[in-house]
């Protein structure tokens, strides 16, 4: 923008410049600003010198002058000029060095403005080719086509105009600048070379020109208009000519015309417009062709509202009760439009002529076409459903006792958050892992710890070896498996868990597993609490699982890029296997399946089945979950419920289908842990939300009946620390009751 | 204010009054009744002095407004309204607290010596003025159950039960206050829960966590019985463990399918079991049947029986103590159920003097004190306890105890009075 206005304002100073060189020649000419275009000054010319002039400022057409820029004014009349001094010239011969001096300054002043705008401005742009200057043969060049020349251009008679000595410097004209008092007026001419100051007269035009009024000091825009033709009647009018005859004939070209039309009509190629069948109306009665009698008997029918009859509130001479006292009319002043018992104040008259119109009248139309046009029609039935029937009926959870309903016991003794509880398979001891580095064995029926062995790092799951010939508890920690015999079980049992354990001649590390696992067996103070063998795993191991049997125990070591995530360990052999080859997803958890020979392993999304016998995936169960967290099979074998951290437990029957049967979404946060319970039909979910979820789920012998889950008990009490809520659950094996285990270092038992 | 006819009458001659009807106001409650009855008693007696009494209706004491009382038994307000009226029992009174190292699980008394087990795997002999007598240890886990056998002048045989599988059998000298273990009885295959003498002391019967009763001889000999042991065990290590001689059961009673909470005798031929598969089971000891099944639908606790009332109380996991009769043929009839505790009932003791009082002990760390009569709520809350309570007794003497997993043992002074004892 900037940039712009500067370039408007070098330009405009050049031509002032130009301007003002001339009227220092010439200071006769001044009137001749006043033209503009180049009719007039050809006028002019032809009319000779003295009257052109004269006359050009009489017939100036106002709107040409007003409507013409400035520059081009200024071009026009510059040449204009030039034309004349040149015409002058030829009587009197002026030196022509003076001349020449003039027009060699151009083209430097030209190079100059140009190097200022930076832009190339558009040569033709101010083309008036067919108006010649004479003194410069060139035509309408651009002067800087010359730059590199000595002259810049021809007379008349081809000669070469040198362009003007100039010998100033920048320095000079810095000089000039400071010391010329009509420097700011001085224009350079492109065309001559020389230096013009401009007079007074020819400043003040530019001004006047620039704030865009007119050239002509006299002449005044705002001159009254004379009407010619006007409605008034005039005495003389401006015509008289008397009417044309052929404005009372009929024309003749309209009558072949429509001749033509009827034709065409009558031919059927065109068609006339279709008169649009009124007789309807456009409005009409909705209600009219109502016939009462039937629609009487239609019950759905609603009819027209009908206008109430005027009361004697609507008299105009309504008795006196009628009529408004103070209070009542304050009242109603008072009250919303809506709210008023009448629209309108009731008014007496002396006499019914004497009744003003109606004010409200419209308001009141409108309102009644308004009530008419939202008034319903038809009755609408609705169908009533009570929102309880569409319920599916399940039994009250009192009908489905039992199953546990209260905190009964609260095992406190550890000191960190309990991340794995397991209850023996008698039902009298729980053993539970903890954060704080600890196994604790606790009487079920008096909460008391009898046993607590340190292991060393944070225990990650616990499980007691279900076969009740042997009292084994496996523990997962860090990247170990421990197995430990607590002798909390009869002599004999003890002692045929030591032989289980009980180092075997026959038992030859197998090739392959060998690398990946080291058996030891304890030592010292370890033998001491309990602790009989250790399985070494190459990475931490998060879950330990026990088939039925108690002889296979699996191991889960999740990791993303490896194959090795599972591994089942045979304890009275001492042999480890991978059963995997290919990784299929991070392992969550894995169970044996409590009769057949089948391996559940949940990866984040989907449960695989694998066939153990014939080492081969038989189902794979899509859990619609996230991240699977936790899985429990049915002791039937035929059901398996998923945990998972989007808040969502689903149970899948293996028969029906693999996707879930049934989604229960009742916590508000991850699931934790769930459990089955051993032979009442109860499963129970454990969350972050600090709550134990109890739901009853039958499973019918029958195929065609599906399982029945309703849930019967949210159990609270455990506290939430460090978002975690309930990390373990699980069920006595005889009783129904139910162990929590939790973030706040505490186990509950409820029953 | 509506009037009741009421005829009130007592089985203690001392406050007997005339046996004519009295109007009394219906909305009357238990302290303008008994303000009636004194009246009435200090116009026959002059010196009679202010008595506190409790009035029964139907058997039911009277616990609110005798109108309400009656609606609620739906009794008719038309006719003459028999109250039966006794003198209030007195709280029991808070004697000593015996202070162990550990939790106490059991505890026996009678009338001269108490005898409790605890968790630290000894047993403990207490006079009843609170003073530590003798520590009884022999037993490698936690005493699990005790009980008096019988009492020959100076010497007692007492009897602890163990998580360690065996009961043993002592001989304790209260003069020279030695104590000797006799024998060892070995045969269950789990921990032995609880243990309970004969009427006559020969025989006592115990109860396992391996679903098994016990019957076996209490009559000390001096002859160890023939262990049939597993082929594989060395026999020399055991040997060096053992206390006292071993003994073998006489009988053994099997047919529960889960643990054995509580065991007690009927009389000197009967056995009745309370058992966590939610039965209660009655055994004849003579020909080694069961005779009776009452089933519950709760894990049992414990059961006491009061040969006053032949009434059978149990205490079992869902809070209610229920009352049953042994002798009904069909079982699982309950009486009588009172609900007034918030957690597990651990034990029940009934009064060896009254026929309608008992006493119970919980895991909500409180001990009730409770009269039959008066279903609705207890008599006294005995809050002494700072956690669980594991066992409560009940002597002759009328001291109450009861012991918890606070490790302390209180006794209670219970002033049973005498007016009531035959009431």
């Amino acid at each position: 923008m900037r940039r712009k206005e500067e370039q408007r304002e070098n330009m405009s100073k050049a031509k002032e410049k130009s301007v003002r060189k001339r009227s220092g020649e010439e200071e006769q000419e001044e009137e001749i600003f006043s033209f503009s275009s180049k009719q007039p000054a050809e006028e002019e010319e032809e009319g000779g010198e003295g009257g052109g002039r004269r006359g050009g400022r009489r017939i100036c057409p106002t709107a040409r002058t007003a409507c013409s820029p400035a520059w081009r004014i200024l071009g026009v009349t510059v040449r204009r000029r030039r034309r004349r001094r040149e015409e002058e010239e030829e009587g009197d011969v002026k030196s022509g060095d003076e001349e020449e001096t003039a027009q060699q300054g151009a083209p430097s002043v030209l190079k100059e403005q140009e190097e200022e705008g930076g832009e190339k401005e558009d040569e033709y742009e101010n083309d008036t080719s067919d108006e010649e200057d004479i003194r410069n043969t060139v035509g309408n060049v651009p002067m800087e086509w010359y730059r590199d020349f000595p002259h810049l251009g021809y007379d008349l008679d081809g000669r070469k105009i040198y362009k003007p000595i100039r010998s100033q410097d920048e320095l000079d004209h810095f000089l000039d600048k400071m010391e010329n008092p009509d420097y700011w007026r001085t224009v350079h001419d492109k065309q001559t070379g020389s230096d013009i100051t401009l007079s007074e007269e020819q400043v003040a035009l530019v001004r006047r020109l620039q704030s865009g009024r007119f050239g002509d000091v006299d002449f005044n825009e705002y001159q009254p208009t004379v009407e010619y033709f006007s409605r008034d009647v005039m005495l003389h009018p401006v015509t008289n000519r008397p009417a044309d005859k052929r404005s009372f004939i009929p024309s003749l070209i309209e009558k072949e015309k429509v001749s033509k039309l009827v034709h065409a009509i009558k031919m059927g190629w065109i068609k006339p417009r279709r008169v649009e069948d009124d007789s309807r109306g456009r409005y009409y009665d909705l209600w009219a062709s109502e016939d009462s009698s039937i629609l009487a008997r239609h019950k759905m029918h609603l009819p027209a509202p009908k206008i109430p009859l005027p009361g004697h509130q609507e008299s105009y001479n309504p008795p006196p009760e009628f009529l408004f006292n103070e209070e009542e009319r304050a009242l109603w002043e008072q009250q919303d439009a809506a709210d008023r018992k009448l629209p309108f104040v009731p008014r007496k008259f002396s006499s019914l002529r004497s009744v003003p119109a109606f004010p409200r009248f419209v308001h009141e139309r409108f309102e009644r076409c308004l009530d008419l046009y939202l008034c319903p029609r038809q009755r609408k039935m609705r169908v009533n459903v009570d929102p309880e029937d569409l319920i599916p009926k399940l039994p009250k959870p009192r009908d489905l006792q039992p199953f546990p309903t209260t905190q009964s016991l609260v095992y406190r003794g550890h000191s960190g958050l309990i991340r794995s509880i397991s209850v023996s398979p008698t039902g009298q001891w729980l053993a539970s892992g903890s954060d704080d580095g600890s196994v604790r064995f606790w009487e079920v029926c008096s909460s008391r710890c009898l046993k607590t062995v340190q292991v060393g790092g944070a225990v990650r799951s616990v499980t007691w070896n279900p076969n009740t010939a042997v009292c084994l508890l496996a523990v997962a920690l860090d990247s170990r498996v421990l197995l430990l015999s607590p002798s909390l079980a009869d002599r004999q049992v003890v002692s045929a868990s030591e032989l289980l354990l009980s180092d075997k001649e026959g038992a030859e590390p197998v090739q392959g597993a060998e690398s990946l696992v080291t058996w030891s067996e304890a030592e010292g103070e370890e033998l001491n609490e309990g602790i009989r063998l250790k399985i070494q795993h190459p990475k931490a191991v998060h879950q330990v699982a026990w088939h039925a049997k108690g002889d296979y125990l699996a191991s889960v070591m999740p990791d993303h890029s490896s194959h090795l995530q599972v591994l089942i360990h045979q304890v009275s052999r001492r042999r480890s296997q991978n059963p995997f080859r290919r990784n299929k997803g991070l392992v969550q958890r894995v169970s044996f399946h409590p009769l057949r020979p089948y391996f559940f392993v949940a990866t984040q999304r989907s449960v695989r089945i694998y066939n153990l016998l014939k080492q081969e995936m038989t189902k794979k169960l899509q859990a619609n979950a996230k991240w699977i967290s936790s899985m429990a099979v049915h002791p039937g074998g035929d059901h398996v419920i998923c945990g998972s951290y989007d808040c969502r437990l689903s149970w899948f029957d293996l028969d029906l289908s693999t996707k879930p049967y049934r989604m229960l979404r009742h916590h508000k946060k991850a699931v934790r842990g769930v459990a089955y319970h051993r032979f009442y039909p109860l499963f129970a979910s454990a969350s972050d939300d600090g709550s134990v979820i109890v739901c009853h789920g039958t499973v019918y012998n029958d195929l065609l009946q599906n399982p029945l889950i309703v849930p019967v008990k949210v159990l609270r009490g455990h506290a939430v620390s460090q978002d975690l809520g309930v990390l373990d659950v699980t069920f006595h094996p005889s009783q129904p009751w139910v162990f929590s285990s939790g973030a706040d270092a505490t186990i509950r038992l409820y029953t | 204010m509506s009037q009741l006819q009421a005829r009130f009458f007592t089985e203690n001659k001392r406050y007997a009054v005339d046996d004519v009807p009295f109007s009394i106001p219906a909305a009357s409650e238990v302290q303008d009744l008994s303000h009636v009855i004194n009246t009435l008693l200090q116009a026959k007696n002059e010196s009679h002095k202010q008595v506190e009494f409790d009035f029964l209706v139907r058997g039911q004491f009277l616990r609110t407004s005798l109108s309400s009382h009656m609606e609620t038994e739906g009794i008719s307000t038309e006719e003459v309204v028999e109250i039966e009226y006794v003198e209030r029992i007195a709280a029991p009174e808070p004697e000593e607290c015996m202070m162990h190292d550990d939790w106490i699980s059991s505890v026996d008394a009678d009338t001269e010596w108490i005898l409790t087990g605890s968790y630290d795997k000894t047993a403990r002999i207490w006079s009843t003025e609170g003073k530590a007598v003798m520590t009884v240890a022999g037993h490698k886990d936690v005493v699990k159950d005790v009980a008096w056998v019988k009492r020959d002048g100076l010497t007692s045989l007492l009897l602890t039960a163990s998580l360690d599988q065996t009961v043993l059998l002592w001989e304790w000298n209260s003069e020279r206050n030695k104590v000797k273990a006799r024998h060892c009885c070995r045969g269950h295959t789990g921990s032995v829960d609880t243990i309970a003498t004969d009427p006559t002391g020969s025989k006592f019967c115990s109860g396992s966590w391996d679903k098994m009763l016990k019957i076996w001889s209490a009559v000390p000999t001096e002859e160890a019985d023939e262990v049939e042991e597993p082929p594989d065990r060395p026999r020399k290590k055991q040997k060096t463990e053992q206390l006292g001689l071993t003994r073998t059961p006489l009988m053994t009673l099997s047919g529960h399918s889960e643990a054995v909470s509580s065991v007690l005798w009927c009389d000197s031929e009967e056995v009745c079991s309370a058992s966590w598969d939610h039965t209660i089971r009655i055994w004849d000891t003579e020909s080694g049947t069961m005779k009776t099944t009452l089933t519950g639908s709760k894990v049992f606790n414990c059961i006491s029986y009061s040969p006053l009332c032949r009434r059978l109380a149990s205490g079992s996991t869902d809070r209610h103590i229920r009352l049953w009769d042994p002798r009904t043929k069909d079982g699982s009839l309950v009486l009588l159920s009172l609900t007034s505790h918030t957690g597990w009932v651990t034990a029940v003791k009934w009064a060896p003097s009254h026929e309608h009082q008992l006493v119970s002990g919980s895991l909500d760390n409180l001990v009730k004190l409770w009269d039959t009569r008066s279903c609705k709520a207890p008599l006294y809350d005995l809050a002494a306890h700072e956690d669980k309570v594991f066992c409560v007794d009940w002597t002759e003497s009328g001291l109450m105890l009861s012991g918890g997993a606070d490790n302390k043992l209180y006794t209670y002074r219970y002033s049973a009075c005498q007016t009531d004892a035959g009431a």
